[in-house]
């Protein structure tokens, strides 16, 4: 039986579904379950937090997974692309309180940045040769400058909205993300012909 | 006026400041890392030896540059090498030891050379060896290991050269030679260096005609590529050489890192296998890591019979090709952190942030006295501490603490209860 892993809930969960409908894989919604049979078809749903997809595919243990690029590249997983999907777009930003003194990448230097994406967020730092403290968080990281525990954010936005309402301005985009097809780095024929 | 004694060390000796330290510490750590992670522990063995141990190993050069020295009854040497110490260790104790056995090294070792640039009296060796199988997969491993320390100590090119002395000794047969195979061997190592013309003068006070000697070498030359240089070879046993590359391409040696070259001599005359000498076209400091397959090394010692491979890493020359990369420019001093005395009233503060900073494993010292802030930062300066803490009644008012980030002069004040978040997660 082939399985494949996706979002249980959350930013890319729905699509994720539609997208595997549009193409007859129809799965019962009812479920509690964290594995859903295919109605038609002999194919098994893995629900999985996002961060969890590339390694159950690493593994071997879901054929196919969909997942932001963004976990992708966070997790630097060994598996492979196999489609960008055109749907779940979102920026990685670093983004400051309106009225920041930091107006610039280079003014991050020694400063607090809080984020989800430690291991993006230190390549980047990396590359622009800036050093800083990494706070990570795991959730509610455009808080964090208000509690006085981070300078700067790194995170995800979609719209903006969220940014805005905590009072936070973008100073520059780390990542452009979006939803991907990912299988393991070699696969067989016979899932290849399914693709 | 009294007298002093004149402060000085002997020529071919170093003193080594806490900055080279740091670096040698280094690059010895990356080694130890990787040859660990293929499953070698280590052994030291003396240095005091009795002079029988070490004497009479090495030729008569080898002899000459010879430390030793009686005292008392005992004549004492000191190690030219570390192979000959592990194959008397391995001959006094291999009933203990589980064969096969495989060690890492890491020791001084000690030379009268006339000391020069890369030539010391006293420097380190740093040497692995499998001792106790014939199998080809040690050759293998041997080859992995070497790729994996020179990825590991950043060197972005470097080739490792390979022969076979079994196979020298079978193309040699055939060319009429049967014995002084080390001396014609040791002739046609120079080709690179004294060219064809001379090799080919040198070959034939060892009865090679001209023309056989000319012969020799196109058949020897290394090709554009290992197959090539094997397909040329064909009517020769170059099994060991095939096998040994098909093992290597199996444990994930990169297999374009290795060039199978025929003229590839090394020195010593005990190398009975595949032999390797590793080179990086970034330095021109030669060989930075060579060895190669024995039989009998320990035959002086016992009755038992060893076969073993192992390759010695020429520690000094990759610290001087590290240095000429300017690979280890960033190496970071023990000290990450300085946590200031801002008055005499504050040392009890400043003795508990000391407390919680080395309690958390960062590594951070105190300035022992409530100097002026001026002199402490000179300090940090000098001593190149990233990050220096200062806490006036302000900051402890607000319960907060100045960080200096010293590279940029940059200061940043934050919460006290963050400072180990902080400190920790800086990148």
């Amino acid at each position: 039986m082939l399985k494949i892993a996706i979002q249980s809930k959350g930013r890319l969960a729905d699509q994720s579904r539609a997208l595997l409908n549009q193409y007859g894989l129809e799965f019962s919604c009812e479920s509690r379950s964290d594995k859903v049979r295919c109605t038609k078809k002999n194919v098994e749903l893995l629900l999985l937090r996002d961060d969890d997809i590339p390694q159950y595919v690493e593994r071997g243990i879901a054929d196919f997974g969909i997942v932001g690029k963004n976990v992708l590249c966070e997790k630097s997983a060994n598996v492979r692309i196999q489609e960008s999907l055109n749907f779940g777009q979102c920026s990685l930003v670093i983004a400051v309180p309106k009225n920041s003194l930091i107006k610039t990448v280079t003014d991050l230097e020694g400063e607090r940045i809080a984020t989800s994406y430690p291991n993006i967020l230190r390549a980047f730092l990396e590359r622009q040769n800036i050093t800083g403290a990494i706070i990570e968080l795991k959730g509610s990281v455009e808080v964090a400058p208000s509690l006085n525990l981070a300078d700067a954010i790194c995170d995800l936005t979609q719209t903006g909205t969220t940014l805005r309402a905590n009072n936070l301005r973008i100073i520059t985009t780390i990542f452009e993300s979006q939803a991907a097809l990912i299988s393991a780095p070699t696969i067989t024929a016979s899932l290849q012909s399914f693709l | 006026m009294k007298s002093i004694i004149q402060p000085t060390i002997l020529k071919g000796t170093r003193d080594f400041f806490p900055k080279d330290m740091a670096k040698r510490n280094r690059v010895m750590q990356i080694i130890r890392t990787v040859f660990e992670c293929f499953g070698y522990d280590t052994i030291e063995t003396p240095i005091l030896n009795p002079a029988q141990t070490i004497l009479g190993k090495y030729g008569e050069e080898g002899e000459r540059l010879t430390y030793n020295f009686t005292r008392g009854d005992t004549r004492i040497a000191l190690p030219y090498d570390l192979t000959v110490p592990f194959a008397r260790f391995v001959a006094t104790n291999f009933r203990e030891l589980p064969m096969p056995f495989k060690r890492y090294q890491i020791q001084r070792v000690w030379r009268a050379e006339k000391p020069q640039k890369g030539r010391l009296r006293e420097f380190y060796q740093c040497d692995i060896d499998i001792i106790g199988t014939r199998s080809l997969i040690a050759e293998a491993e041997i080859a992995r290991i070497i790729t994996d320390v020179f990825d590991a100590l950043g060197f972005k090119r470097f080739n490792i050269e390979i022969n076979s002395r079994r196979l020298m000794n079978d193309i040699l047969k055939r060319f009429g030679v049967i014995e002084k195979n080390s001396e014609i061997i040791r002739e046609i190592d120079k080709l690179a260096k004294t060219g064809e013309a001379e090799v080919i003068r040198e070959l034939e006070k060892y009865g090679l005609t001209a023309s056989k000697g000319q012969e020799l070498l196109k058949l020897l030359k290394p090709e554009a590529n290992n197959e090539i240089t094997i397909k040329k070879l064909t009517d020769f046993d170059t099994s060991e050489i095939e096998e040994f590359l098909q093992r290597c391409k199996e444990v994930g040696v990169n297999v374009s890192l290795i060039t199978f070259n025929p003229t590839l001599a090394r020195g010593l005359d005990y190398y009975t296998g595949i032999t390797y000498e590793v080179t990086s076209p970034d330095v021109a400091l030669g060989s930075l890591c060579g060895g190669g397959r024995y039989d009998n090394l320990c035959g002086l010692f016992c009755n038992e019979n060893f076969s073993g491979v192992g390759v010695a890493f020429g520690f000094e020359r990759i610290m001087l090709a590290l240095e000429e990369l300017n690979q280890l420019n960033d190496t970071q001093p023990n000290s990450q952190v300085l946590v200031t005395l801002f008055n005499k009233d504050s040392i009890p503060d400043a003795l508990n942030i000391y407390n919680t900073l080395v309690t958390s494993q960062i590594r951070s010292e105190l300035y022992f006295e409530p100097s002026k802030l001026e002199k402490q930062l000179k300090f940090a300066a000098k001593k190149e501490i990233p990050f220096v803490l200062v806490r006036g009644p302000e900051e402890a008012e607000k319960n907060e603490i100045t960080i200096k980030i010293m590279k940029t002069g940059k200061q940043k004040t934050i919460p006290l209860n963050q400072l180990t978040t902080y400190l920790k997660n800086y990148a």
